[in-house]
């Protein structure tokens, strides 16, 4: 009997030994719901990216139609800005602005190139001065920072890494370099860190998968320890994943432990696309697929 | 999360100072997937902000508003972005003879005080740190902000934003530009200046790592301050630098072997001279095998700078130690026709692969191959 997704309905008390698919989409489903958590009012700047997190983890579930369709349009519509314009963002260095603001981040850089990309409109993009600021954030040890002379850390080798793998630039990486230092990311407890020496996070099973599938190294890590990593940190009651095990669940951590998963070829899970961080037939029907490799689904 | 503050100060709604705003709701004809509930406190700012920007107004009662609001949700984007606006504005409207040449506007002296307080106990927010590089950018007193910083760190000694905002900071007022190269400087004093700043700068790593050496912001700081400070063009200095940074590495490394950290600066700093690995096999050998007995230990009384040896206490082999000697070997047996030095480093590799560094089996594995079929040493 092949293994697939355990359905919550099946089991007493679920167990974390694999993945709670039913309860993860109740979860999700539920998030508008819980409107007296103090944390709750405090994130409406990230309601839109809460939109995205956890519609790309049920896409990735195979449940794509658990929200309201229309609804997430006729939200991430008021968000409309008539006025703002990507290209205005970036700065005379290379990288991007996040708004007129003007903080700026190899964050916003990808953004910008993963959205210019999806909109078709590369060439209007400097690629040069682009990955000119991509090239002045490199560090020593392989890996990027957040501008130019910050440490290198996995969340920003991932949108360095997936910015250079869309603008056809991975020739800028020293992949032995990097390769090892996003694997030397493991810990003796399966999960990642995002720099040497800090605790292991969930989130970072994306952050440093995504950057090894794009560079063809998640064989590199031990996948088993990692996919019970990220298992353990269900909440086998109310769904959701969390950082890390007995800490509390929220979307962020849950989208990128399922993403996580989905690189890692578990099973029944949709291929996620570790560069835009969306299902890979949404990108391959864009014709935007790049040359990445995850572990193969195992049935 | 800090809770709304809590000690009796009225909602705007009853103050009269604030009669003339009507305030505004959010959403009023949306119904998005995700509503947001607030409360009360914080319902009433935002609501308030809301009808302030979009009304446009710039005067000294939005610093307090914008502050109630932060104060209760320090990631706000908007009312940081307002505040920025409306203080710029405000010191434009307000610039006056009464402020003593050299001394900062009486309103900006008053934000940087209370961003002081705002950046240690909203350390994690970028929101905090931008506003004060635009504060300081403004002012041009970077001086007092390596204090701040100092503070900070006691707090996080690892806070991402606090070390980048460092960085910034030094390269943005002290000489070198993003590319390394000192800026062009005409005023022999700020010169001079600037060369001490990053003398300081050393200690200060010194004192950071000295707290705790396997800090990694502290290990990349230090590659940022010896080579990215401007540097030298002297080739004597160049080395003299480096032979103290490779002594710093070893050191650090001899105090806690299995740091990571400490490793990866030896190679940082190796690769960036071009120094090619095999320079330090002696040091690294009495690290990659079984710690000796108690009584070799005692032997080691005799320092030697060049080559110190592991602490009596360390647990060896360290996997650090056993790669790098691995790595000199592989480069030794790529140029030889028995390959002999090949077969060394497959042994270390199979050690970590079935022994010390066992998760990362599948690496060592590939590491095997390659050498197997010739690929390019990388050292």
């Amino acid at each position: 009997m092949a293994a697939t997704p355990s359905s919550s309905s099946d089991v007493k008390v679920a167990d974390t030994k694999t993945l709670l698919v039913d309860l993860h989409v109740s979860y999700i489903q539920k998030l508008g719901e819980n409107k007296d958590e103090l944390m709750y009012h405090l994130t409406t700047h990230l309601r839109l990216n809460a939109v995205y997190w956890g519609f790309t983890a049920l896409s990735i579930m195979g449940r794509p139609d658990a929200l309201d369709r229309d609804e997430m349009v006729e939200f991430v519509m008021s968000c409309w800005d008539d006025e703002a314009v990507i290209m205005s963002l970036q700065q005379p260095s290379g990288v991007f602005a996040g708004d007129c603001w003007g903080e700026i981040d190899t964050r916003f850089l990808y953004c910008a190139v993963n959205a210019l990309s999806l909109l078709g409109r590369l060439d209007e993009l400097d690629r040069e001065k682009t990955v000119g600021y991509l090239k002045r954030c490199r560090n020593f040890d392989g890996g990027f920072g957040s501008v130019v002379g910050a440490e290198s850390h996995a969340g920003q080798v991932f949108v360095c890494v997936a910015a250079l793998a869309i603008l056809d630039r991975l020739d800028v990486i020293d992949v032995d370099t990097l390769g090892w230092w996003l694997c030397e990311r493991q810990l003796p407890n399966g999960g990642l860190n995002g720099r040497p020496e800090k605790l292991e996070d969930v989130c970072y099973s994306f952050w440093v998968l995504s950057a090894l599938s794009i560079l063809g190294k998640v064989p590199w890590i031990d996948a088993g320890k990692l996919e019970s990593f990220i298992l353990s940190a269900q909440d086998p009651e109310g769904g959701g994943i969390a950082d890390r095990p007995g800490d509390m669940v929220d979307v962020f951590h849950t989208h990128f432990g399922i993403a996580g998963l989905s690189i890692l070829g578990y099973p029944g899970l949709v291929d996620l696309d570790p560069v835009y961080c969306m299902p890979a037939n949404v990108v391959e029907k864009k014709g935007l697929r790049k040359g990445w490799k995850a572990l193969e689904r195992r049935s | 999360m800090p809770l709304p503050d809590p000690d009796g100060v009225p909602l705007f709604a009853e103050r009269p100072e604030w009669a003339d705003v009507l305030p505004l709701e959010q959403y009023e004809d949306v119904n998005p997937i995700a509503p947001i509930f607030y409360t009360e406190e914080y319902k009433a700012a935002t609501n308030y902000f809301r009808a302030i920007v979009k009304a446009g107004e710039k005067s000294p009662r939005v610093m307090e508003l914008t502050e109630s609001v932060i104060r209760q949700n320090p990631a706000h984007y908007s009312a940081w972005q307002y505040r920025y606006e409306t203080l710029t504005f405000l010191l434009a409207s307000t610039t006056s003879d009464s402020t003593p040449k050299g001394a900062l506007p009486p309103l900006l002296a008053a934000e940087l005080t209370l961003m002081d307080e705002l950046a240690v106990q909203f350390l994690k927010t970028y929101q905090v740190w931008h506003h004060r590089r635009l504060l300081v950018s403004l002012t041009k007193q970077p001086s007092r902000e390596l204090a701040l910083i100092k503070r900070s760190l006691e707090v996080d000694s690892k806070n991402y934003h606090t070390w980048s905002y460092r960085q910034w900071l030094l390269s943005s007022f002290y000489g070198a530009d993003e590319n390394g190269r000192e800026q062009d400087d005409d005023d022999e004093g700020e010169t001079i200046e600037a060369r001490e700043v990053w003398e300081a700068e050393l200690d200060f790593v010194d004192t950071m790592l000295a707290q705790d050496v396997r800090n990694n912001s502290a290990w990349h700081h230090r590659f940022f301050v010896v080579f990215h400070s401007g540097g030298t063009e002297h080739e004597a200095e160049k080395e003299r630098i480096f032979k103290r940074e490779l002594v710093y590495a070893k050191q650090s490394i001899s105090l806690a072997p299995s740091n990571p950290s400490a490793w990866n600066y030896l190679r940082g700093i190796l690769t960036h001279t071009r120094t090619p690995f095999a320079t330090l096999e002696t040091f690294v050998k009495p690290y990659t095998v079984a710690q000796k007995s108690a009584g070799d230990a005692e032997k080691r009384d005799i320092v030697d700078l060049d080559n110190p040896p592991p602490s009596a206490e360390a647990e060896l082999p360290c996997v650090q130690a056993l790669e790098f000697l691995a790595d000199i070997f592989e480069t030794q047996g790529a140029s030889e026709p028995g390959k002999e030095n090949t077969e060394k480093a497959v042994e270390l590799w199979k050690s970590l692969a079935n022994q010390y560094d066992t998760i990362r089996k599948k690496y060592w594995e590939y590491r095997i191959r390659e050498a197997h079929h010739g690929k390019e040493p990388r050292t």
